[in-house]
């Protein structure tokens, strides 16, 4: 099977490999796998207190092509957003931007997955409960 | 030994294309004129008469699949019909699907779940579509702590191989990798041990004629599901232990 472009980019070129401090408040770890093949993958985020931006994003995959350019194309895309509208990137996002054949969707949902699980960390060292003032989720 | 419970797929009837008697279902050639049939759209267990069992006798099966290798085989066909040679060759690569689907203990019961109406490949997107859409937190089906293993053991062979490409070799690395090497053999193997109790399971509730809806053969299937879910990190870490302990 023959990977597009910009999959050997991302997976020549991977963005934000690393790691950040799991300790800190500012830190969302997500740490998912795939159970169709046994890949892992473990994404974090560094999100501002005052804005809720995504300042910084690092990622580390253990798997195929695929799922190392899916994270790497994650953490580029989470950058910048908030963590709300980061909330709204789908899998099928991700199968578009790198046009992955169906085989290998279970690969994006793994990035899917680890974006959300990594927020969901963040938000638990929040403290769920104090509504942070919530934005209209663009659609 | 199970009493013997026919499998209903094998016991409907059709006409043979030739001599247009009737014959089973399933069955390759017709027991009365001995013309080859065409492929009929059953399952591997059907195909080769078999219930939907999850114990088979690997012998009889292997025996099987020669003798009637031999008698499909498209050479037999050569002068035949175009049909007939059609036929032949499909009927040889459902052969050859069916069996090595079913001689594969794993590649078996994937295979059986997805007759169950179990979409393996497809569980992972389904769980995630619906808690975005409940807005809510995947669960993921292995426990954290294991993924939390798996992961740092992929951490420490990532360094075996740099310091191995660098030309190091750090006792203290390979001595932990040969322990968590260990360590995942013996969760393989048990977790190989837990699927044989789980099909004895499934062919008991099989074997009581149990039908698709019926709440206990649904429940041993939903736990074979998590079983080869948790399976699929183990035997990727015994493989990469083992990869890289060989390096
Ligand atoms: S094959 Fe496992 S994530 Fe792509």
């Amino acid at each position: 099977m023959a990977y597009s472009d910009k999959v050997i980019d991302h997976y020549n070129n991977p963005r934000n490999v690393g790691t950040l401090d799991k300790s800190s408040g500012q830190v969302g770890t997500g740490l998912v796998g795939a159970p169709e093949c046994g890949d892992v993958m473990r994404l974090q985020i560094k999100v501002n207190p005052e804005t809720q931006v995504i300042e910084d994003a690092k990622f580390k995959t253990f798997g195929c092509g695929s799922a190392i350019a899916s994270s790497s194309l994650a953490t580029e895309w989470v950058k910048g957003r908030t963590v709300d509208d980061a909330l709204t990137i789908k899998n099928t996002d991700i199968v578009k931007e790198l046009a992955l054949p169906p085989v290998k969707i279970h690969c994006s949902v793994l990035a899917e997955d680890a974006i959300r699980a990594a927020i969901g960390d963040w938000k638990k060292k929040q403290g769920v409960t104090a509504p942070a003032a919530v934005e209209a989720v663009k659609g | 030994m199970h009493p013997v419970v026919p499998n209903p797929e094998t016991l409907a009837s059709q006409a043979c294309w030739s001599c247009l008697r009737e014959i089973e279902k399933a069955a390759h050639f017709c027991p009365h004129c001995s013309k080859l049939q065409p492929p009929a759209d059953s399952d591997y267990f059907t195909f080769f008469g078999l219930q939907r069992r999850l114990n088979i006798n690997l012998d009889a099966l292997e025996k099987e699949f020669y003798s009637l290798s031999r008698k499909v085989h498209p050479d037999l066909y050569a002068r035949a019909s175009a049909e007939e040679q059609r036929w032949s060759t499909d009927q040889s690569s459902l052969l050859n699907d069916a069996y090595r689907t079913l001689r594969d203990p794993i590649a078996r019961t994937e295979y059986l779940l997805e007759l169950e109406g179990v979409k393996l490949e497809e569980q992972s997107r389904a769980a995630t579509d619906a808690a975005r859409a409940q807005g809510k937190e995947k669960q993921q089906v292995v426990p954290a702590d294991l993924l939390e293993e798996v992961f740092e053991l992929n951490m420490q062979l990532e360094e075996a191989r740099m310091g191995k490409k660098m030309g190091e070799r750090d006792e203290q690395v390979e001595k932990d990798l040969s322990t968590a090497k260990d360590r995942f053999e013996a969760m393989l193997a048990s977790s190989t041990s837990d699927l044989h109790q789980l099909w004895k399971e499934w062919d008991q509730v099989i074997a009581t004629g149990a039908d698709a809806e019926d709440p206990l053969r649904i429940a041993v299937r939903d736990k074979m599901v998590a079983l080869l879910n948790r399976r699929s990190y183990v035997r990727n870490l015994v493989r990469d232990v083992n990869e890289a302990l060989a390096a």
